[in-house]
């Protein structure tokens, strides 16, 4: 049989297709589960000090193997008019630092002076995360005037919003003064990308449980009762929330070898699966099962968005055309994955596609987990222009990566309808209008098609054998390009194949596919241009985390729960 | 105050483009400040200067005229180390073939030097640079100095000499933090606002696409 081949970067990378990407093993928040379970993580907390009013801070430690990490959460009382999900917000309803160690008395009063300000405070080589949360304001007063009242929360009311607190940006690698990524970068925990965020949200989901169950019971006690003990399995069930706006898609083009890594981890394990020549009992069990419960999470989906509720008209029909293939294919035949993603990219729908494409990553965990080692990067190699290469081999290269945008009008208007720049508010990165708005003299370099595009167009009179570096003495406005366009040579899924400023172009497809790495599951956007997920929905708590729940709490359990208390 | 080195390059990739430099250069310059602050000069400051000192001046007047000629030089009267940096950088292979290349009238020398760390990774072997009173050999990774702050800091060095292979004597090992003056960081952020878009009303409602209420 001939081997397989990895997915073309042309096919993989086109904007459609990357905001129709689905969480997988590799994803970051499950890699950190599967770690913390499998080193035996312990974790405790250490302080709550919250007043009646939800005022004051709580302390909640992850001890690893050789090191330990602290979030240290500030719980503020919030006027409803200032509750707001953007960037340009001024005040939270909680917000966070994960400290590296476990803080004194000193480090919680010094930060108490400039976590609660975020962006206008300043932290130190100790904190490796800022981050802040916002209440669902109807799920809190809903769960806490019930358990106040002696009784559980309606379980069809938490699953319609599926989290309590939602948070509105996460903080790390260096920003506000915190420890640079390679400050930290060589502990095994981190070195998966985004582990410092995925592990202060994981530890934000815990101290937001006891928050609510703090707020019933002062109010309970107020009026003289005792609140009733959240359920374990209601509590379990939410997630934190995130808003996600237009700051995350700058970044996956501003960050092109770590995007590569990325996409070339899933891309690699959905190769190596699609080479098994056959799949066991077990494994196809498995994948059953995973099937099954991955409907779940599909049927559950709920989203107002347009564009997203289309999608899942498809991605519903697609499950049915699963299930017939299933029923006339039962995996024993050979090449049983790749027949089987091979069916799905030539009759589903992107998103069904995506969908079976990491789903039948799930069987082989032996195979795919360690390719999560490779998904981090060290830019530094990659930045350097190799000034010796030839206009021929750059011509050559250009061809290659950027035939699509070779092809594209760019003196039509509608094709570069949009100019990403960045607001003085708070420095929020934003998408305008380039023939509407005064934005195009602080364009940010977020057009590699154009700027392919015109670099190809500027080497058209200069000799082949001139080595690059000439042509950059003399055209310093294409060192950017060129930079991009050798790194993606050597990292050929570490471009957007598609373009970024059309009057078409959806940044939710970025949003969602950076997310979707993360481990997000039910993207639900709220405009064209920012998105709202759920994190952790089902996670083991940090108290019964385990070798046994740690790997597919992403799936939803099909038989009900025995309901239990927390302790 | 105490700075993450992610902070710097942030800011002063901002602020190169801020002063005028293409945004291949913004990102060169930043690197660069980034190297130097993580060796505990005065990157941010020396930044600061020289975006003041060139503010404006198109790029081709402080460029080598040409990167064959055996001495590197400018058809103004003072050379950018970011713009000669960047260009000896990219031609690591030829810096390796003709053993050095020297440069005539460049301002703040020590700026183009992290370029010279990116030739020696590139090159596997390490590079030096000496000017009046100062040689600096790296590389890529570790640092040998020799020369006083004043030396090593100078506004300009009639001639700049790079080589390789350079031998390496007594070595420096980057650190994570860095301190960054209060002046150097305000004039950067000056220049870092030029890139920044004023706040309207439309772009606060159309440009980050707020639409659905964001607080249920």
């Amino acid at each position: 049989m001939t081997d397989i081949p990895r997915r073309n970067p042309n096919l993989v990378m086109r904007l459609a297709r990357l905001g129709s990407i689905h969480q997988s093993r590799l994803s970051f928040m499950r890699v950190l589960t599967r770690r913390m379970a499998k080193e035996g993580w312990r974790f405790e907390r250490t302080d709550f000090a919250v007043n009646d009013a939800g005022e004051g801070h709580a302390v909640y430690t992850a001890h690893g193997p050789d090191r330990s990490y602290s979030l240290i959460a500030y719980a503020h009382d919030l006027p409803p008019e200032k509750r707001s999900d953007r960037v340009i917000a001024d005040a939270w309803d909680a917000t966070f630092t994960l400290f590296d160690g476990i803080p004194t008395a000193d480090d919680i009063q010094r930060l108490s002076q400039n976590i609660p300000v975020q962006e206008a405070g300043r932290v130190s080589g100790t904190e490796l995360s800022v981050s802040r949360a916002n209440r669902s304001v109807r799920l809190w007063e809903h769960v806490v005037s019930r358990l106040a009242d002696g009784r559980q929360p309606d379980a069809a009311q938490i699953e319609a919003v599926g989290y309590l607190m939602r948070t509105t940006a996460v903080y790390g690698s260096g920003k506000l003064g915190a420890a640079d990524r390679e400050m930290i970068a060589d502990r095994p925990e981190f070195r998966a990308p985004f582990q410092v965020e995925m592990l202060s949200v994981y530890l934000t989901r815990w101290f937001v449980l006891d928050l609510v169950q703090h707020m019933a019971n002062r109010r309970a006690s107020a009026a003289g009762q005792k609140a009733a003990t959240l359920s374990l399995d209601l509590a379990r069930s939410m997630g934190i929330g995130n808003s996600t706006g237009l700051g995350m898609a700058p970044f996956l083009l501003n960050h092109p070898v770590l995007f590569n890594n990325w996409v070339a981890a899933r891309e690699n394990a959905i190769q190596a699966v699609c080479s098994l020549d056959s799949a066991s009992t077990e494994e196809r069990a498995l994948f059953h099962a995973l099937v099954e419960r991955s409907k779940q999470t599909i049927a559950t989906w709920h989203s107002e968005h347009q564009i997203q509720i289309e999608k899942l008209v498809e991605l519903r029909s697609d499950v049915e055309k699963l299930d017939e293939y299933l029923g006339q294919n039962d995996l024993t035949g050979p090449r049983p994955w790749y027949n089987l993603y091979k069916w799905a990219e030539n009759s589903l729908s992107l998103e069904g596609q995506e969908w079976i494409a990491s789903l039948i990553l799930e069987p082989y965990g032996t195979l795919v987990d360690p390719l999560a080692e490779e998904m981090a990067a060290d830019n530094t190699a990659t930045f350097r222009i190799a000034g010796a290469m030839t206009i021929a081999d750059l011509r050559g290269l250009l061809k290659d990566i950027y035939a699509w945008a070779l092809e594209i009008d760019w003196d039509a208007p509608n094709n570069k309808a949009r100019a990403w720049y960045v607001s003085e508010e708070k420095l929020e990165p934003r998408l305008g209008e380039r023939f509407e708005e005064p934005v195009e003299q602080y364009e940010q370099p977020l057009a590699p098609g154009r700027d392919a595009a015109l670099l190809y167009k500027a080497l058209a009179h200069w000799p082949d054998e001139t080595h690059v570096a000439d042509f950059l003495l003399r055209h310093p406005e294409h060192r950017h390009m060129l930079r991009r366009a050798q790194i993606v040579g050597r990292a050929p899924y570490a471009e957007i194949r598609d373009n970024t400023i059309s009057d078409r172009v959806l940044p939710i497809d970025m949003l969602r596919c950076k997310l979707a790495f993360f481990g997000a599951t039910q993207f639900d956007p709220r405009s064209d241009r920012w998105v709202r997920i759920c994190m952790y929905g089902g996670a083991p708590l940090p108290f019964e985390l385990d070798h046994a729940n740690a790997d597919f709490w992403v799936f939803p359990e099909i038989e009900p729960q025995r309901q239990e208390s927390v302790a | 105050m105490s700075h993450s080195l992610n902070e710097i390059e942030a800011m002063g990739k901002r602020a190169a483009r801020g002063a005028g430099l293409s945004w291949g250069l913004a990102e060169e310059a930043a690197k660069g400040t980034r190297w130097l602050s993580a060796f505990g000069f005065p990157g941010t400051e020396m930044l600061a200067e020289l975006l003041k000192l060139n503010d404006q001046v198109p790029p081709i007047d402080v460029s080598p005229v040409s990167l064959s000629a055996d001495i590197w030089h400018a058809p103004a009267r003072r050379m950018s180390p970011l713009i000669a940096g960047a260009s000896l950088s990219d031609c690591a292979v030829r810096l390796y073939e003709r053993g050095s290349i020297t440069m005539k009238n460049v301002s703040l020398p020590l700026l183009a030097v992290p370029f010279m760390g990116g030739a020696a990774l590139r090159l596997g072997v390490p590079v030096a640079a000496e000017w009046d009173g100062a040689r600096v050999a790296t590389d890529g990774k570790h640092l040998c100095v020799q020369g006083d702050a004043a030396a090593l800091e100078a506004k300009h060095a009639e001639r700049l000499v790079f080589s390789a292979p350079a031998e390496m004597t007594g070595q420096n090992e980057a650190v994570m933090r860095a301190e960054v003056s209060g002046g150097s960081w305000d004039t950067l952020n000056q220049f870092a606002h030029r890139t920044f878009a004023p706040a309207t009303e439309e772009s606060r409602l159309r440009g980050a696409g707020a639409g659905l209420s964001d607080n249920d």
